[in-house]
């Protein structure tokens, strides 16, 4: 293990020192190359550790560190085999998305310096068993996550929105280094091992919450998301799919872990996670399916994924909590399931995403329409993608969502009537997002792709490069493998719970595809339904064959004068929606009324667009009074260089005179 | 098999049965009642006229749309004997798998750049979105009360109880037959009959389907109304045997399809901005039946 880390490290610094000289044709590819070497060292290390043999190295440490202990077990190797994966199409897709930036030198080695960082440090978060050697890879983490998403920092708004991102990545910082220090002065050890011995002594309920707020804030649940549809739109698309496909379930990961340590309080930890990961993934659907930009729509869609997931890990806390087995396998086990599956769609949306804007140069879908026939791969690819995320078979997402929507029934055989009944709200939840979901989806993909164009575009679109499509063919060849070999990837998930910390269930050895047949047969159904399509479409080709066949105008409903700004946009589509939803979803317009003398009116503009709810109501007004008080203290920060050396002279009499007083010691 | 055959041929009268009762109603005579299939099978012989916006998602919508329907038929059962297939948690696959054809069908209407089919696509998709909430947490509570989580089981074993389940039965009647409606596009949620373009739903969005593809889109629409006709039936005939339970069957679909003739030709069509709030309506009707299954299991104390 020690040799193949070191290995990484060596090729990490080697790649890092020689992309400062390297022409700028080669930088790409050799980040590339370094972040694919990185993935497959760590990769051998994971695949031996999903199959059962957990894999430990001790970095000795000195007096205040303690000893470093690293360790791939099932639960790491299974993220940084979805790390490696995202990162490795990422970064192939990155080669061609940022052909367009090749004139700046400094801009491209920065970025790709930075990305090879970001991979190898989202997989050491995976390994760290080490409180404080843990935050310093976070950290790593998201400072280079943060300059990656201001690429074009040139724009002000790319930078707001890395400097929230770097803001609300430090309060979350700032939780989970509360729980961390908890756990040392309970148990005076960084390592994680001492959570056993905190949870075993103490109330298991505060310090997982602050760990759920630590974590949440980078998965993005609610009310703590309010990140993700800033930094999503604002970043290059390959670092927005790699975020939103991995970094969002770092979070889950860190919320994972302390759930292995966890030893009581199961039942009312997993109702507290479900109810919010229902109220989640409905709030993160319906702001996706009224926004207008198609990567906001796409961070928002995430925060609904989360949710998703949340769900499934709430299933599985109650599973513990009633000693039921079975619900322990299909929460966790769906769950683990959708990371995989969302970090897989999400990253081949964006990606495809990215290529409509690299050609169109606006992320505003109402602008766009007909993209189909000038790029039909990437419309091809994003169509796959839409359909797996709204969770519908023969895709992905499906076996996912079956696994969760399984577990929700088995919930309802509990005999507490409270349970039941969240249980039940769940289900109607996690339907209406489906729905949603599809509204969302399909809104999004008739308006960038279907129709014609609603504005003409500088540049005539093209397909992207072959580059820019292979990893997105990658993506959805391993997405097709999930949907139609679940087996595979549900063993390697009913092994990895077996080693999950809760010991109680390893006994029966009863794994996830033991279940039921039907989980197990899902992929067999989803057959069944690809050979109906095709039966289906053999006999209509068969019998339309030698029928008059003409090509026509749309049928205008016998208006002679259509245009195409008449289409339905998407706006209009999610326009019933957003009004129902009114309470939830903020509208802003912005537009001048007409006065009352105005005979001849001029030309005038109506601009609107939908707030964040949380930002609007709550963050908004807390940072506002936030700034008012910090206004009484301005006289401090007076600019004059005399005053901050007073200030200083001040502290280090104070210090002294504490000291000698023997109040400080 | 025995189910599969049933829905089939349901699916050939029913909407013979609406149109005549419709017909019948009025004052007319009105065609024959296999004039629907008639309808099919000239618009399969026919050619095709494609619009210049569309794409090849046009073409293959209407396929994808039928063979999710008829994936869909599959599972239903029919009382004591199994659909073709028959697995725990086949009524999640159902609804998902009739949402992918309906997923289809929203992006075929928006592939022809119309603003009309625009506006049925939209409706379409959000009116779905409401229903499901309903058909979930009827099933979630016929799978509380019976222990089971398959159609098959589910329903035989809704009768091993008291008679308290045939009153949630009547209410499960209502919310499948209410979905059956907004699947459908049917009164009281839209009128197929309508002549202007703004005011429809499911018919302007198959307004540039022809030939072939509209004859699998109406197909699809009759199998769909004898699927949740056999849904409702399943409701009652549990423990029956055949030979009581089979002239059921025909009975209550032919009692359903004269129902729905009668609504359609003696009230009018619900306001369409308040369509959404109504099939809402149809989830809370749903946790009545929920909080039913808790009475019927005691867990209220």
């Amino acid at each position: 293990m020690a040799g193949l880390l070191n290995l990484s490290w060596c090729a990490t610094i080697v790649a890092i020192i020689t992309l400062c000289f390297v022409s700028t044709r080669f930088k790409s590819y050799l980040a590339a190359s370094a972040v694919i070497v990185n993935a497959v060292l760590t990769s051998l290390l994971a695949i031996g550790a999903l199959n059962g043999e957990i894999k430990e190295l001790i970095f000795q440490g000195n007096i205040f560190w303690g000893d470093i202990l690293v360790r791939i077990d099932g639960l790491s190797a299974w993220f940084i085999l979805i790390v490696n994966l995202t990162s490795v199409t990422g970064v192939i897709y990155g080669i061609g998305y940022l052909k367009p930036y090749v004139n700046s030198a400094q801009k491209l080695a920065f970025h790709w310096i930075l990305f090879v960082i970001f991979h190898l440090s989202m997989v050491w978060v995976c390994m760290l068993q080490h409180s404080l050697a843990f935050l310093v890879a976070w950290e790593v983490m998201s400072l280079s996550s943060m300059l990656l998403v201001i690429f074009d920092h040139d724009k002000p708004k790319t930078i707001k929105a890395g400097i929230n991102y770097l803001v609300q990545m430090h309060i979350s910082v700032t939780f989970l280094t509360i729980g961390f220090i908890w756990v040392y002065f309970q148990t005076g050890s960084f390592s994680f091992d001492a959570f056993q011995t905190y949870f075993g002594a103490n109330s298991n309920v505060w310090l997982f919450l602050i760990f759920f707020v630590g974590f949440g804030i980078k998965a993005g649940f609610i009310p703590l998301h309010s990140w993700l549809p800033h930094a999503h739109p604002a970043a290059p698309s390959h670092v927005s799919g790699v975020m939103s496909g991995v970094i969002v379930k770092l979070g889950i990961y860190g919320i994972f872990r302390i759930i292995s340590f966890l030893k009581a309080d199961f039942l009312l930890l997993g109702e507290i996670v479900i109810t919010i990961s229902v109220l989640t993934g409905v709030y993160g659907i319906l702001n996706a399916a009224v926004h207008r930009d198609f990567k906001r729509m796409l961070a928002y869609c995430t925060i609904e994924n989360i949710g998703i997931i949340g769900i499934g890990i709430g299933l599985g806390l109650m599973g513990i909590g009633n000693n039921s087995a079975v619900l322990y396998y299909l929460g966790f086990g769906g769950a683990l399931l959708h990371v995989l599956n969302h970090s897989l769609f999400k990253s081949l949306l964006f990606y495809s995403a990215g290529s409509v804007y690299q050609q169109t140069h606006t992320r505003d879908m109402n602008k766009l329409g007909g993209l189909i026939r000038q790029m039909p791969k990437t419309a091809v690819l994003f169509l796959i993608g839409a359909i797996a995320i709204g969770g519908l078979p023969p895709f992905n997402g499906f076996v996912s969502e079956f696994i969760l929507y399984s577990g929700l029934l088995e919930g309802l055989k509990f005999s507490n009537i409270s349970q039941i009944s969240l249980l039940v709200v769940t289900l109607g939840g996690l339907s209406i997002i489906g729905g949603i979901s599809v509204l969302t989806f399909t809104k999004t993909f008739g308006t960038i792709f279907l129709g014609t164009e609603r504005k003409k575009l500088t540049h005539q679109p093209v397909e992207v490069s072959s580059m820019m499509l292979i990893p997105q063919y990658l993506i959805v060849l391993v997405m097709l493998s999930v949907a139609f070999l679940p087996q595979f990837y549900l063993n390697l998930i009913s092994k990895l719970l077996d080693t999950f910390g809760k010991t109680q269930f390893v006994a029966g050895s009863f794994g996830l595809s033991a279940y039921s047949e039907s989980i197990t047969n899902i992929n067999l159904y989803s057959i069944l339904f690809v050979a109906i399509v095709a039966a289906s479409w053999g006999v209509r080709a068969l019998v339309v064959k030698g029928k008059s066949m003409k090509i026509e105008p749309t049928w205008g409903c016998a208006y002679v004068a259509p245009n195409s700004r008449m289409q339905y946009t998407g706006k209009s589509f999610s326009k019933s929606l957003g009004k129902i939803f009114s309470f939830l979803l903020v509208e802003e317009k912005k537009y001048k009324e007409l006065e009352a003398g105005e005979i001849f009116p001029e030309s005038r503009k109506y601009v609107s667009h939908y707030q964040d709810f949380f930002e609007y109501r709550f963050i908004n007004y807390i940072t506002h009074h936030l700034v008012y008080a910090a206004n009484y203290f301005k006289f401090i920060q007076n600019g004059r260089v005399q005053s901050y050396v007073w200030y200083g002279i001040i502290f280090m009499v104070a210090i002294f005179t504490l000291t000698v007083l023997n109040v400080l010691k | 098999m025995l189910s599969l055959i049933l829905i089939l041929i349901a699916a050939a009268f029913f909407t013979g049965v609406i149109v005549r009762v419709k017909s019948m109603a009025s004052g007319r005579k009105g065609p024959g009642i296999l004039q629907p299939l008639f309808d099919v099978f000239r618009l399969f012989k026919k050619g095709v006229v494609y619009s210049e916006t569309t794409s090849f998602v046009f073409q293959i919508a209407p396929t994808i749309y039928f063979s999710s329907v008829v994936m869909a038929m599959l599972v239903v059962p029919f009382g004591q004997s199994k659909g073709i297939l028959s697995f725990d948690g086949d009524f999640i696959f159902f609804a998902y798998i009739l949402a992918l054809g309906k997923f289809f069908s929203i992006i075929s209407a928006m592939d022809t750049g119309s603003s009309f089919e625009g506006m049925g696509a939209s409706r379409e998709a959000l009116y779905s979105m409401f229903a499901e909430p309903a058909f979930f947490i009827l099933m979630g509570s016929l799978a509380l009360l019976t222990g089971h989580t398959n159609f098959q089981e589910m329903f035989s074993a809704l009768h091993i109880g008291s008679y308290i389940s045939y009153a949630l039965a009547i209410l499960g009647t209502f919310v499948l037959m209410m979905i059956a409606m907004v699947e459908n596009s049917r009164m009281p949620i839209d009128d197929p009959k309508t002549h202007l373009e703004l005011t429809m739903v499911h018919e302007v969005m198959i307004l540039d389907n022809s030939g072939f593809d509209l004859g699998l889109i109406l197909t699809a629409g009759y199998l769909k109304f004898a699927i949740y006709g056999a849904l409702v039936v399943n409701l009652f005939i549990g423990v029956f045997p055949l030979q009581y339970s089979i002239p059921m069957f025909f009975v209550i679909q032919f009692v359903l399809a004269s129902g729905v003739g009668f609504i359609e030709s003696f009230m009018a069509r619900f306001r369409m901005s308040h369509n959404a709030q109504f099939i809402f309506v149809l989830t809370s009707v749903s946790l009545l039946i929920f909080f039913g299954a808790l009475l019927i299991l005691g867990k209220f104390v």
